[in-house]
């Protein structure tokens, strides 16, 4: 499939990439998960991706790093920030530096398949939602 | 739980949530443990405050409390032993001195009016027996001239008589001062000497021949007249010369008297201070050194030693009670600045509990979506993962709760090590979200020493949070624990590369109330409340800090002796 979203998900809680790995891909995207974001930015650094899916607050390199990275690899990818930690003004940040949008946890699968819906629409393949299954 | 926490016997019941931590960093396997110390504890508690324990009151009698606060009944039993001694004022010894005094100088008075009684009755004496030798000298000399010249008879018989007068009306008065013998004796001479002399005036009435003229006869009387005179006089010289010298004996005694009682007296003056003083002196010494030990955090009551009590035993009651107030208080203060940082904590906390929350609402929203497509097996890991992720919240909240709750202290053997790194793992989300990195290096064999390991903890968490606000993201904290130079303590220190403290306000950050963080985050009281718990322990807390290259927080804790262990005594 050409038009197949391509989503990197980073996070260092293993569940996380878990389920949303099935849960994206139900949805027709092709997930790729990570746990440790340098190995992420190396993925970055080969391939394109479509949205990157970042936590915030990570061991090593934090999520608005990733940011940057992407940013200046690939500025069309969109970012979706996600941190246990929601606060305004850690949202603001992300949003000025550029995030396509923001996601506290703790969030269902099917909010972060909104904001990817609405990812894929802006990106200008818009994707099935209610082709998830439920 | 405010009272004695001597029922918590057993040191790794006591906090189990920080063996939890220590001996099980991931934390899987004690759950069941977990529980059950919870129960224990729970128990154990409603027991100490419904029910008198009776193991709380032996132990309250043994003044070597092993508790750094909470010594309510010590106090009270201390301030019933101090007022039911024998009540001996230092007024008291005031009064008994003066009085001392004044029976001595009123004693002295009376010595001294009788010798001087005894003076004037000799000199009376010595009066009467001169104007006795002088009558009897008149009476021989008229004697001499009868027997040369035949004259003066009359005469002499007068003085004689005047002499025998004398000595009979006034040797009644001085009986006590003559010996009766010789005083007979005298008398008997006396009449003798009167008799003969009034044979010679018979004799020369009946017309007998003048005695120069009738040598003969005569001469047998004139001899023996002599021989009387003689003895007479010579007994009134002698004594004379006896009075004179007890006259002389009895001034001398009087001199005496006088430069001697003023001796006694000072004597007895000077004793009197000395003990008055020292008593105050070394009293008041005392108390000073106990208000620099109180000050320095040591709230032991006052104990009774001496076998009485007086003014300084309500100063030390009220001491007492002074000391019940504070304790109180700063039991009060340490536990307020704890949910201070509990506060701080939290933020935390919240953060790293999302993580195991978005965990559970992410595998239990796919287990609903996919549960009838899924093989058996993966529903079965998905509700494990649950469990797991259960757990691992439950875990996040106990950490903290352990940290707030208000326990009895209670002294126990402390690995600092094992309490660090308990420590550690509890600032660990607020040290992840400062994008803070935390190094611990503690030398091996590190003995361990005897603490409260709740209240130092809230000491080591104090450090860490200043060491974390003062960094900035990036920077390192490191820990490190060594043996301190004389091998008697541990010393760790805590240091951090932030900001650093300005010079001038170095020697203020344990003050009261003394902050630098901005208004409504630091209450002040951190330092000044850790000072206080590690004072408690014996042990000193230093800073060291350059501005801009960071800061060494140093606690040393005393391996095993304590200061507090001498106690206080009036």
């Amino acid at each position: 499939m050409s038009n197949e979203l391509k989503i990197l998900l980073l996070d260092d809680e293993h569940i996380v990439g878990k389920r949303l790995k099935p849960a994206l891909e139900k949805i027709g995207c092709s997930v790729e998960v990570f746990q440790d974001p340098l190995e992420a930015i190396k993925r970055i650094e080969e391939k394109e991706f479509d949205i990157v899916v970042t936590d915030i607050y990570m061991e090593g390199m934090d999520g608005m790093q990733v940011l940057e990275k992407v940013h200046a690899k690939c500025p069309k990818t969109k970012i979706i920030m996600i941190t246990g930690y929601a606060m305004i003004s850690l949202a603001r940040d992300a949003m000025e530096k550029g995030a396509f949008d923001f996601i506290a946890k703790p969030f269902k699968p099917d909010d972060l398949r909104k904001i990817i819906a609405k990812a894929a629409e802006a990106l200008g393949s818009p994707i099935d939602f209610s082709a998830s299954g439920n | 739980m405010q009272g004695k926490p001597g029922h918590f016997s057993k040191p790794s019941l006591n906090r189990p949530g920080f063996v939890l931590f220590t001996s099980h960093p991931d934390g899987e396997t004690t759950i069941n443990g977990w529980i059950e110390m919870e129960t224990e504890n729970q128990q154990r508690e409603e027991k100490g405050t419904d029910v008198k324990n009776p193991k709380t009151d032996k132990e309250s009698s043994d003044f070597t409390m092993k508790n750094l606060y909470g010594h309510m009944e010590d106090i009270q039993k201390a301030q019933q032993t101090l007022m039911a001694r024998y009540h001996f004022s230092v007024r008291r010894q005031i009064y008994i001195g003066n009085v001392v005094v004044f029976l001595f100088a009123a004693l002295i008075a009376v010595i001294l009016i009788l010798n001087n009684e005894q003076v004037q009755t000799r000199l009376e004496f010595l009066e009467f027996v001169n104007d006795f030798s002088s009558e009897i000298q008149q009476a021989r000399r008229y004697e001499k001239n009868y027997f040369l010249y035949g004259t003066n008879l009359d005469d002499a018989i007068e003085n004689i008589h005047l002499a025998n007068l004398i000595f009979t009306k006034e040797s009644e008065t001085f009986s006590e001062l003559q010996d009766q013998v010789t005083r007979q004796e005298i008398l008997k001479k006396i009449n003798a000497y009167e008799a003969l002399l009034g044979e010679l005036l018979q004799n020369q009435k009946a017309d007998v021949p003048l005695p120069m003229n009738t040598p003969h006869a005569s001469k047998e009387i004139e001899t023996r007249l002599r021989g009387y005179g003689q003895d007479i006089l010579a007994s009134a010289q002698s004594m004379m010369t006896v009075e004179k010298r007890a006259l002389e004996r009895a001034l001398k005694r009087s001199r005496d008297i006088h430069i001697y009682s003023i001796i006694v007296l000072l004597v007895i003056l000077a004793l009197n201070s000395y003990l008055l003083v020292g008593r105050i002196y070394s009293t008041l010494n005392r108390f000073a050194s106990y208000a620099q030990r109180i000050a320095s955090g040591d709230f032991r009551p006052i104990l009774p030693k001496r076998k009485f009590r007086d003014e300084f035993t309500d100063l030390a009651v009220a001491i007492n009670e002074m000391i019940k107030e504070i304790d109180t208080r700063e039991a009060v203060l340490i536990q307020t600045h704890k949910m201070r940082a509990v506060g701080t904590l939290t933020a935390g906390v919240a953060h790293e509990l999302n993580n195991p929350l978005n965990n559970i609402m992410l595998t239990v929203h796919m287990l609903m979506e996919d549960y009838h497509d899924m093989p058996d097996d993966e529903r079965m890991e998905m509700l494990e993962d649950v469990i797991k992720e259960t757990d691992r919240s439950r875990k996040i909240i106990r950490n903290l709760l352990d940290f707030a709750r208000e326990s009895s202290s209670a002294m126990e053997s402390v690995d600092l090590e094992e309490l660090l790194k308990g420590t550690v793992h509890l600032l660990e989300n607020q040290i992840r979200l400062s994008g803070i990195s935390i190094e611990i290096q503690f030398t091996d064999d590190l003995p361990r020493i005897h603490g409260d390991a709740q209240k130092l903890q809230q000491v080591f968490v104090n450090l860490l949070l200043n060491a974390i606000d003062a960094s900035s993201k990036g920077q390192k904290i490191q820990v490190m624990g060594c043996l301190g130079e004389k091998g008697d303590s541990v010393k760790v220190n805590v240091v951090d590369y932030g900001h650093g403290i300005p010079k001038h306000i170095l020697s203020s950050v344990f003050d009261p109330f003394f902050t630098t963080k901005p208004k409504g985050r630091g209450t002040g009281l951190g330092l000044s409340v850790s000072q206080g718990i590690v004072a408690k322990h014996g042990g000193t807390i230093k800073a060291k800090s350059d501005k801009g290259s960071g800061s060494c927080f140093t606690v040393i804790l005393p391996v095993i002796t304590f200061p507090e262990f001498e106690s206080f005594h009036l």
